[in-house]
């Protein structure tokens, strides 16, 4: 047992030992938990994201009995500023300078939308307040037609798209405004639009929530994927495995040993990761339950047997390395790690069917209450068992302990 | 001259007997396409999902129906009661839902779709406004006009995605070949035997750098290629600014790859060391998510990296977005100066035997 143990605290301390299984273990999935958490977490809410739009105002000194123009420039300015300290503006606003060209500034401004340098140009048009504010010219069937303001933006560009969808809400609680003011709007008469969240809790669930059950597991995938050949097969190909078979260690103790190192890896992974989770971006989810605890062991042995299939299949630890690279994309993200895979062809959900993270992903995330459950229980723990015995048994025919001589 | 040539044939040699080397650079890119073609293809892209609707007898039908026809482009599926529709919700065969009784507007949304969940409340924020006016009999006084600038027509974010996965392998084989390949040919003790020729070390860099460059070029071809075939995609290649700008990309990241080469000892550390840090530049470069949608830092970081102006030099050249010709050829020279300037300085560091 002591020779166990030992091999498990040097197959630890190798691991920590080396800075590119460090980066790999540890800072790729902090990495990917922070950029994610930081992007995804924060879509729409004001205050940490910020788009550079400009605005023209061509009605400026024209007769605008109510002051429309200058309404909407106002509203503009307004989200142009932060909306409490640290925070950034939505809009970092562009507008022409005092005795600058109207028009000429507007051409830059559509060049630089072009560009990428813009997400949007919003141009009020010259007669714009009159037309509002005189009731506006009939249309065909008879009904005031809306005055239009021109938004200029570019699809090729999501960030173009999303400032355009948020000046469109802004313009609509303008509109909303006007309305009101001219009596051709009761709020007291508007229908609210409530909302029904469906699932454990009533809101939604948080991003981070969701996202920390799959680095988690991003994390003993990569480990169980890079980790296991790594260890093996460099030891092997540097001999230093047959060092090891010199000395009254059997295979099986060894293996025993490394099984042990490899799910104490995966065990202060974890840690780590759940950690910096909880307290440095808020996540709220328990994994301490036993369906959450069961299913992340059984994640980390499926991975691990996974690392022995490669190392079992390869000549050389360079390409089982090559293996597990080939391996690590598709596997990832045809699972539902990262992105919904509801929409994917045929031939590509038969991947995400036979792809054992697809189960232990939404096993771990259903356990903890973020996901609702996609397969049955019998496939939720089948697959990834099969998984393990496939691995073990190709492990036992094919796994070369030392090199050829 | 002549030690160039010889160099030049047997690296080519070397190559295309590598199948694991070709491999990597011809099927990796297609692969990610591929994935993520599928994948990204159609995010955001809401008028492909469904809406649930459930409408209680006394309720006015004709005026939600007017609202659903005037602000949901998406499939609208009719429900005979709430619970019937939640349940819809809860398994997935709507994307979300909406109940009008005549007194209250409720949208159901799934919440663990945390990722999707955003575009649906994007639509029913505007669905609510157009039937409240509806309802009072108002009409709009101010209406937005959006007009798209872009001189390509976009077939969505994956349009932009794809020339930016081309600047990525461009990126990761750059980085990899020269240091993969100069720390394996140490290890086999190449070198060693190389070294003693009257062979100048920096015809021995430019031979690899050749070889590799002609790879990567198809490489982005092919790719190119699978995502016009494969997803339809439209580009307007301009071949010039398209071959000449990968050209410089290609050599300027093998010089940044000639670093690696100086700091490590083994091809696999070579190979760690170049992914990792062609992954970190991969989710900060903008490729996957806009860079606006980053933080302040972020963003600062991401404008400091190689990789985020090779993905726009990237798209400029395949027509999906417009840059300052001078912007562009600025990227495109300035790898050129990196590529002129560290591979002669770094070849007499790197072409070295291993010592011992």
């Amino acid at each position: 047992m002591k020779d166990v143990l030992f091999l498990a605290l040097t197959h630890v301390a190798t691991a920590i030992r080396e800075r590119i299984t460090l980066f790999w273990f540890l800072v790729f999935p902090v990495f990917m938990l922070v950029l994610l958490s930081l992007i995804f977490g924060q879509i729409g809410q004001e205050g940490e994201i910020n788009f550079d739009i400009a605005l023209v105002n061509r009605d400026a000194g024209s007769s605008d009995p109510i002051g429309l123009a200058s309404m909407i420039v106002g509203v503009f300015e307004g989200l142009g500023a932060p909306q409490a300290a640290g925070q950034e503006p939505l809009f970092t606003l562009h507008r022409p300078g005092q005795g600058e060209d109207a028009g000429a500034f507007l051409e830059e401004e559509l060049l630089l939308l072009r560009r990428g340098r813009r997400a949007a140009v919003v141009v009020i048009p010259g007669g714009f307040g009159e037309t509002v504010a005189g009731g506006t010219a009939p249309s065909i069937a008879n009904e005031p037609e809306p005055a239009k303001l021109t938004v200029y933006m570019s699809r090729t560009s999501v960030a173009s798209e999303m400032a355009t969808e948020i000046i469109g809400q802004v313009l609509s609680e303008i509109d909303r405004d006007i309305l009101v003011r001219s009596g051709r709007f009761d709020r007291s008469a508007e229908i609210q639009a409530q909302t029904l969240w469906l699932g454990q809790s009533d809101e939604q669930t948080r991003y981070i929530d969701f996202l920390l059950p799959g680095i988690v597991l991003m994390g003993f995938f990569v480990n169980g994927l890079f980790g296991v050949p790594g260890g093996i097969l460099f030891n092997r190909d540097r001999k230093v495995l047959r060092r090891y078979w010199v000395t009254p260690l059997s295979v099986p103790r060894f293996l025993a040993g490394f099984s042990l190192g490899h799910l104490s890896l995966c065990a202060i992974q974890f840690v780590l990761l759940f950690l910096l989770g909880r307290y440095g971006f808020g996540a709220t989810i328990s994994f301490a339950q036993p369906v959450a605890f069961l299913t992340l062991i059984l994640a980390a042995v499926t991975f691990m047997a996974f690392g022995f299939l490669i190392a079992s299949l390869a000549r050389t630890a360079n390409a089982g390395m090559a293996t597990a690279n080939i391996l690590n994309m598709p596997m990832m993200f045809l699972s539902g790690m990262f992105f919904p895979v509801a929409g994917l062809p045929a031939f590509l959900r038969g991947v995400v069917y036979a792809n054992p993270v697809s189960y232990l992903v939404n096993g771990l995330r259903a356990s903890v209450g973020v996901e609702s459950v996609s397969f049955s229980p019998g496939l939720l723990i089948g697959v990834p068992l099969g998984w393990i015995a496939l691995s073990v048994l190709v492990a036992a025919r094919k796994l070369k302990w030392d090199v050829e001589r | 001259m002549s030690a160039f040539r010889a160099l030049l044939v047997s690296e080519s040699r070397i190559l295309l007997r590598d199948r694991m080397a070709l491999f990597f650079t011809l099927a990796f890119p297609l692969i990610f396409i591929l994935i993520f073609g599928f994948l990204m293809g159609d995010i955001g892209d809401v008028s492909q999902s469904t809406l649930g609707v459930f409408m209680t007898a006394d309720a006015d039908r004709d005026l939600l129906d007017k609202s659903l026809a005037a602000t949901a482009s998406m499939t609208i599926q009719p429900f005979e009661s709430l619970d019937s529709m939640e349940e819809a919700v809860t398994d997935r065969r709507v994307d979300f839902a909406l109940s009008w009784n005549g007194d209250s507007l409720l949208f159901l949304y799934d919440a663990n779709r945390v990722q999707e969940n955003f575009a649906f409340q994007q639509v029913a924020q505007g669905l609510a406004t157009d039937f409240n006016l509806r309802r009072q009999g108002a009409t709009s006084a101010i209406s937005v006009e959006p007009i798209d600038v872009g001189e390509v027509a976009s077939t969505g974010w994956f349009h932009l995605v794809l020339p930016g996965i081309l600047a990525f392998s461009v990126l990761s084989s750059g980085l990899f070949a020269v240091s993969g390949h100069l720390t394996a040919m140490k290890q086999r003790k190449v070198l060693d035997r190389l070294i003693v020729t009257p062979m100048p070390p920096v015809a021995l860099l430019a031979a690899i750098v050749a070889v590799r460059l002609v790879i990567v070029y198809v490489s982005t071809l092919i790719t190119l290629l699978v995502g016009v075939l494969v997803f339809g995609l439209r580009y307007d290649v301009s071949w010039l600014r398209y071959t000449v700008f990968v050209a410089c990309a290609t050599v300027g990241t093998m010089g940044i790859g000639t670093i690696i080469a100086l700091v490590v000892r083994r091809p696999s550390s070579a190979g760690n060391l170049a992914n990792a840090l062609a992954m970190v530049m991969l989710f900060l470069a903008g490729i996957y998510f806009p860079i606006e949608f980053m933080p302040t830092f972020l963003r600062a970081i991401s404008k400091g990296l190689p990789l985020t102006h090779m993905a726009n030099a990237m798209r400029y050249a395949t027509g999906v977005m417009d840059m300052a010709e001078t912007e562009f050829w600025a990227i495109t020279f300035s790898f050129l100066g990196i590529a002129v300037l560290l591979l002669p300085v770094l070849a007499r560091y790197v072409v070295r035997p291993l010592r011992q």
